[in-house]
């Protein structure tokens, strides 16, 4: 895994009802070390599913520089792997087929990729998945297996676009806690989109406050690891922390 | 009177699961006995209207003779041979405007234009290029299947999920791995369905261009059989043409389809 930087990016589209330029992003400059948690939080339109899009290589970049481990990034590729908040699996293919969709792309052999899928399925609690298709699991076996996916290609940068909002409130902090186990096993380098308050504070070491397509705040989250719901459902940090950030998203 | 229907509705459930042949053969028994009925109350002449012994029998014979068994493997490898170059020309063409806008933008008009020029509205200009001959048949059948294998390809591979393409982008897919792993699957179950209005069509045109064009098959028997007076033979005619096409459809197509959309969810029953 390998740091990722953002310098002075911005993002402006043509309106074509008005016949003016939109900037949905100005001049966002941001530093994700490797093997940082940097979740980005922010009210729905403040931009920072554009930024991700960007980072992803998916849409184009208007103005700025987007630099993974020192390389300057032009389109979609496997360095940047992506949990999608749709968990975008494919259908056609079995779980363990999905999780080395890309490992099979780079043309690593059956035997290899057998190992793979047996490593991360364990990772995920999913061994018992591995020859199921994807629409006979459930929404947040969907997701874990979504994540795995993109781990599984050993990405230098993971980036997750609200990649729990559609699941249940219980199934969600379920699969917080074990993403924040996977990250504290493997410290992978981490973009985390989110509009949610307490999931950005629960799993980051840093929260981006997004307003309007530029950075309000920054917030350190200093809070001891492993974290568990449990705890931290009632450490008095926790809940402080959780209040400044809503504070800065309520206000953005 | 609800209830011994219900209990008889159960019974049927249950052979049906138990033999599910049963479910292709017992809703013709109302049908038949209707015909019989029919028949047997003289309203029309026999000679216009026979009876499902009669047609039984002149089936047999025919069978018998080996020319049902001839023009029904005419018949069958014409649409073999014209459904197979028809797919090779339309799955190709359907993935390369349906990746490609300005492709889609222009072919578009043109596609639903000659769509709406029916198979049979070709035959008369075929007929003075081509004569009467398989070279017409299977411009017919080609046409015929298509159109619709086209289309739908074309709207299966633009309604792949724009995330299952990015997906596979930042997986690390080449353009070519993307179009074999996720356009080409992703579309299948449009394909499918293309293919199986296609074959549907164009079993329905060969029989038409059999009537006009033919030399043999089953649409040169049914037409024959008006030549010589034998409704009977028609009636043979018609009923292999339904019963040929529920096995090409439930024993051929719908377990593609099971197997494929169904099966990956793509498509709700």
């Amino acid at each position: 895994m390998k740091s990722l930087v953002l310098e002075n990016l911005s993002k402006t589209y043509f309106d074509p009802y008005r016949g003016t330029q939109f900037t949905a992003i100005k001049d966002v400059s941001l530093q994700v070390g490797e093997g940082d948690f940097v979740a980005v939080v922010g009210p729905s339109g403040c931009g920072k599913s554009t930024i991700l899009n960007m980072i992803a290589g998916f849409v184009p970049i208007s103005g700025g520089r987007i630099l993974v481990d020192g390389h300057q990034v032009k389109g979609p590729g496997p360095d940047r792997g992506v949990v999608f908040q749709s968990h975008a699996l494919f259908p056609w293919k079995t779980v363990a087929e999905n999780v080395t969709f890309g490992p099979k792309m780079r043309g690593v052999g059956k035997a290899e990729r057998a190992r793979i899928a047996d490593e991360y399925l364990a990772l995920a609690g999913l061994s018992h998945a591995a020859e199921r298709y994807p629409n006979e699991l459930s929404g947040g076996m969907q997701q874990r297996v979504g994540v795995v996916r993109a781990l599984a290609n050993n990405p230098d940068v993971l980036l997750m676009d609200e990649p729990f909002a559609s699941v249940d409130a219980q199934t969600r902090m379920t699969l917080q806690e074990e993403l924040t186990r996977i990250w504290e096993e493997r410290r992978p380098t981490v973009v985390f989109i989110t509009h949610d308050v307490s999931e950005a504070v629960f799993l980051a070491n840093r929260v981006v406050v997004l307003s309007k397509g530029h950075v309000l705040a920054e917030v350190a989250v200093p809070l001891a690891r492993p974290r568990s719901w449990t705890r931290l459902v009632e450490d008095d940090g926790f809940k402080a922390l959780s209040n400044q950030v809503l504070q800065l998203v309520r206000s953005a | 009177m609800i209830a011994p229907l219900q209990l008889l509705w159960g019974y049927y459930m249950r052979w049906t699961v138990r033999w599910p042949a049963l479910a292709a053969f017992v809703p013709f028994l109302p049908l038949i006995a209707l015909w019989s009925l029919i028949v047997s109350l003289g309203v029309f002449p026999r000679a216009f209207l026979p009876g499902p012994l009669d047609v039984l029998s002149k089936g047999w014979a025919l069978l018998y003779k080996g020319i049902l068994t001839d023009y029904l493997a005419d018949s069958l490898a014409r649409l073999a041979v014209g459904a197979a170059a028809g797919m090779a020309i339309a799955i190709p063409l359907g993935v390369f405007i349906g990746l490609n806008r300005r492709a889609y933008e222009i072919s578009w008009p043109i596609l639903l234009f000659f769509q709406a020029i029916g198979d049979i509205a070709w035959l008369p200009i075929l007929l003075v290029w081509f004569g009467f001959g398989l070279t017409t048949m299977t411009f017919v059948i080609v046409y015929t299947v298509l159109f619709p294998v086209v289309l739908n390809t074309v709207l299966g591979i633009r309604t792949v999920k724009p995330e299952l393409r990015r997906a596979a982008q930042s997986l690390g897919a080449s353009r070519t791995r993307i179009l074999f792993e996720v356009m080409l699957p992703g579309a299948l179950p449009n394909i499918i369905t293309g293919l199986r209005n296609g074959l549907g069509y164009g079993w329905r045109a060969l029989i038409a261009a059999e009537i006009i064009v033919g030399t043999s098959g089953i649409g040169f028997l049914m037409f024959d059989a008006r030549r010589a007076g034998s409704v009977e033979e028609i009636v043979v005619g018609m009923i292999v043409l339904g019963v040929l096409w529920y096995i090409v459809d439930s024993w051929l197509l719908a377990p593609i389809e099971r197997a494929t959309g169904q099966r990956w969810g793509l498509v709700t029953t």
